[in-house]
């Protein structure tokens, strides 16, 4: 069958101020996809970017799954003027069941903005529960983070747990406690988390995580085999373990209170009397080799801690300070003593020893005038001893000598304020003689290095003042350009728009004409007769007899179609006598209408049977009787 | 005997056109030359004689603008660049002198207008009146040639989605157009030209001053009363100011 675990998984990261989220890209992978149970698999949490400061994330509990962060190790490089980091977060994931699990994607809290890893799934397959091989020095057991929501679904628990009010019961109770309540700014803080228990006891991460705001926190590894002895207490013999450790480095002065939030513990239902003290810290306690059994959950609330944080004296601060607080060895290289003109000589510097190594800045370069000064790559690694947070940070700075001769890579200092000794100390780098040979090779920056100069100037204001006057005549077509457009686009326009009513008038007549016929021929009717009236003309104006016989011929038809449009009859078929009839029930048998079209019948009779014997006159009195007609029938008609 | 009445009409036309051309050049290239040597007020007077004959050219105004900073002469200077800015209104080079000259003045208003306000102000200061309509009518043909394609094409559907996207825009680009024509010829902005001017309550001597403001402060004219004229400020005061006292940027 399989099985589908989601388990949650947080990460909490505190960024400097500055960081663009949008630089910053999170990953997470896993060494190996496929598992035993009790196997340990490797989560890697990789976070790039432009430099930046994290703290270390912390997971929540993962279901079926031991969590043990096992460190980070970071790379800060310079390229072409850009910083990039490379932070990553090992955790070691011992699987306790079977079956499929897919971690959700991790949230990384980066600035405001959230960012997150891509799912991650991984099978586990059966094992030696049992005789599992677990980390010989399991470096720390991660917090939960339950103030935000879990990214990995749980499925439906197997643990038939219910919860109890806390603060009823003091067989079983927690205290948090500092190793000191008055300390400087930056330096480091010891909050223990004391677990007190009379019951078998499994210890289930933060419920409410600690109010700290204000530290920068470093958790510390907790061992697999916690440390526990038997303590009396009231009259009572209970176990006592650590079971968390916070390293918290306040960043300003003030007074200070830490809420601790709460801690979820499961107890075994079964009371088992002073047995036990024998169990507890067994397998139950980490291993969930009691997974099955009934049990109850329970909050522990810690009391509040006040802390006065004091600022760091002023008297005897050191120029080079820039707030590092701890204790720190200084050492330095430098990868050649003999070089030639213009040729880059690496100094490097080590920076080690215990305080947040996180925040170490680069030593300052003083201004030197026979060197171009670089910054290259910052490394820093962070690890853990016993109750104090410490490491390494390297800074390269490339120096390029720019006179021959013999010189000096200058000191270069590194303060820092020692709060056992409660005084600033000063280290500083070797004298570093270098020879430098003539060289014609002229300057050239390397190219990786190119644009990142430490003492490069800025590019500043010196005063402020109006702009020059433009001393160049524009040219008359620019400058008449968009009038020229203008006035192409207003007549073009108006020309379109004259054409788009005239288009759509010509359609809306063609539309009413394909509907009506006779509207169609009434009104071209005109037109037609227009266009016969300038044939006409042109037959008349003739002296041919042939074309005296196609004018009279023409006249006669253009009479009738005239009136036939007119009165949509049909221009083939239609008699004089039709004519005639529909002129008289139009205009009456007395109307000097018909008289007249009458007489142009009459006319084109006589010379059709006359034969030539028409005078030239008789075509213009046709012509004038065609004309009249058509005159006077239009303006009856409207 | 054709193409030489022709030629001879192209000479005419010409001649006169390229002297001109060429006069405005030998003017600019001493105005040039005067200011700098220094000679700003000769400068000054060689510009406006150019403005004279070229009114529609954005570089002479700039030049007169600096010519006035340079004689310590703000509100016109600040009256030219605004002129300079209606014509070419995407130079830098006036923009970053107009900034500049303003923050020498005197007097100073706030901006209390609502951002959506400001926002079109800018927006529709990016052109000149002549650029938008030009995109407006650009528009148009395009909606208008749709139409005649559909009537000759004879077949479709004249309010097809493709005219319906552009009368969108032509909605859109009439929009802008009429915004501009507001900011242009009813909101009329003017320079205050006196070192000292009084706003008044009414459009007299005997109304009580209700504010005074400096040389080359910029006003909204909103209203004429015979010498007088309504101005109103960007901090939502208004007032009635002496037309002598204030300068039209468009007149």
């Amino acid at each position: 069958m399989r099985k589908i675990l989601l388990t949650a998984i947080v990460m909490g990261c505190v960024f400097a101020p500055s960081l663009q989220a949008e630089d910053v890209r999170v990953s997470a992978s896993l060494n190996k996809r496929l598992a035993q149970v009790g196997e340990e698999v490797r989560l890697s949490i990789r976070v790039t970017g432009q430099s930046m400061n994290l703290q270390a994330p912390r997971l929540s509990q993962l279901d079926g799954f031991e969590t043990y962060y096992t460190g980070r190790a970071s790379h800060i490089s310079v390229v072409n003027g850009v910083s990039s980091a490379n932070v990553e977060f090992s955790y070691t994931l011992i699987p306790r069941r079977t079956g499929r699990f897919t971690l959700n994607p991790i949230e990384v809290q980066v600035g405001q903005n959230i960012l997150k890893t891509e799912p991650l799934e991984i099978e586990v397959s059966g094992g030696a529960q049992g005789q599992m091989s677990g980390p010989q020095s399991m470096p720390q057991r991660v917090a939960t983070q339950p103030s935000r929501p879990s990214p990995v679904a749980q499925p439906v628990s197997q643990d038939q747990s219910s919860a109890v009010p806390p603060g009823t019961d003091d067989n079983i109770f927690v205290q948090a406690w500092v190793d000191r309540t008055t300390l400087y700014q930056n330096e480091q803080m010891l909050l223990t988390y004391s677990l007190y228990t009379r019951y078998d006891t499994r210890y289930e991460g933060f419920d409410k995580e600690p109010e700290t705001s204000g530290f920068w926190i470093e958790e510390f590894p907790m061992d697999r085999d916690v440390p526990r002895e038997t303590v009396r207490m009231n009259g009572k013999r209970y176990v006592k373990a650590d079971v968390k450790k916070l390293a918290l480095f306040p960043t300003a002065p003030g007074n200070y209170t830490i809420q601790p939030g709460s801690l979820k513990v499961s107890i075994r239902e079964e009371q088992q009397g002073s047995n036990a003290f024998d169990e507890f810290f067994s397998d139950s306690f980490f291993t969930g080799g009691a997974f099955f059994a009934r049990r109850q959950n329970r909050l522990l609330t810690p009391p509040p801690i006040q802390l006065v944080v004091k600022p760091l004296p002023e008297k005897g601060k050191p120029a080079s300070f820039q707030g590092a607080v701890g204790s720190f060895r200084l050492s330095a290289t430098i990868d050649k003593d003999k070089v030639k003109q213009n040729e880059p000589v690496t100094l490097k510097m080590v920076i080690e020893g215990e305080g947040n190594i996180e925040t170490i800045t680069r030593p300052k370069v003083p201004a030197l005038t026979g060197f171009k000064t670089y910054d290259a790559d910052t490394n820093s690694k962070l690890f853990q001893t016993e109750n104090v947070i410490g490491g390494t940070k390297s800074f390269e700075v490339v120096f390029i000598p720019k006179e021959e001769g013999n010189s000096f890579v200058p000191p270069l200092e590194f303060s820092f304020f020692d709060p056992r000794q409660e005084k600033y100390v000063t280290l500083k780098t070797p004298n570093f003689p270098i020879q430098v040979e003539h060289s014609d090779q002229n300057f050239q920056m390397p190219q990786e290095l190119a644009g990142n100069a430490i003492f490069q100037k800025q590019v500043k204001s010196e005063g402020k003042d109006i702009r020059y006057i433009d001393e160049k005549l524009p040219k008359a077509f620019s400058t008449h350009a968009v009038d020229l457009i203008y006035t192409i686009l207003l007549w073009g326009d108006l020309v379109l728009f004259v054409l788009l009513v005239v288009f759509w008038m010509k359609d809306r007549q063609d539309r009413l004409f394909s509907k009506d016929q006779a509207l169609r021929r009434r009104k071209t009717a005109r037109r037609t007769a227009s266009i016969n009236m300038n044939k006409l003309k042109k037959l008349a104006r003739s002296s041919d007899d042939k074309d005296t016989t196609v004018f009279f011929a023409d006249l006669e038809k253009a009479m009738i179609q005239y009136i036939a449009d007119k009165w949509n009859l049909s221009a083939y078929g239609v008699t004089r006598q039709d004519l005639a009839e529909t002129l008289t029930t139009h205009f009456g048998a007395d109307s000097a209408l018909l008289k007249d079209v009458l007489a142009l019948y009459r006319l084109c009779d006589e010379f059709r049977f006359g034969k030539g014997s028409i005078p030239q006159a008789s075509k213009k009195i046709g012509l004038k009787i065609f004309q009249d007609a058509v005159n006077r029938i239009e303006r009856i008609r409207q | 005997m054709k193409r030489f009445v022709c030629f001879l009409l192209i000479t005419l036309w010409l001649v006169p056109v390229v002297c001109a051309g060429a006069e405005t050049a030998v003017i600019f290239q001493e105005a040039n030359t005067s200011y700098r040597t220094g000679d700003h007020a000769k400068a000054a007077e060689l510009y406006e004689s150019l403005i004279e004959r070229e009114p529609r050219v954005a570089t002479f105004y700039y030049d007169l603008a600096n010519a006035y900073v340079r004689l310590g002469k703000l509100s016109r200077a600040i009256l030219n660049y605004e002129k300079a800015l209606r014509l070419d209104p995407r130079n830098g080079d006036i923009r970053e002198n107009l900034r500049y000259t303003r923050g020498l003045l005197e007097y100073r208003v706030e901006d209390t207008r609502n951002w959506y306000l400001k926002a079109t102000e800018v927006v529709l200061k990016y052109a000149t009146e002549r650029e938008v309509y030009a995109v407006l009518l650009a528009v148009l043909f395009i909606f208008l040639a749709g139409g005649i394609f559909y009537f000759l094409n004879g077949r479709g559907v004249f309010w097809n989605p493709w005219q319906q996207f552009i009368f969108i825009v032509l909605l859109l680009a009439a929009l802008v157009a009429f915004g501009k024509e507001v900011q242009s010829n009813v909101i009329r902005d003017a320079i205050v030209m006196q070192k000292e001017c009084e706003a008044r309550y009414g459009p007299s001597e005997h109304d009580q001053v209700a504010f005074r403001m400096g040389e080359g402060i910029k006003v909204f004219v909103m209203d004429r009363r015979e010498d007088w004229s309504r101005v109103l400020l960007t901090n939502g005061e208004s007032g009635w100011v002496k037309d002598s006292d204030i300068a039209e940027v468009k007149g």
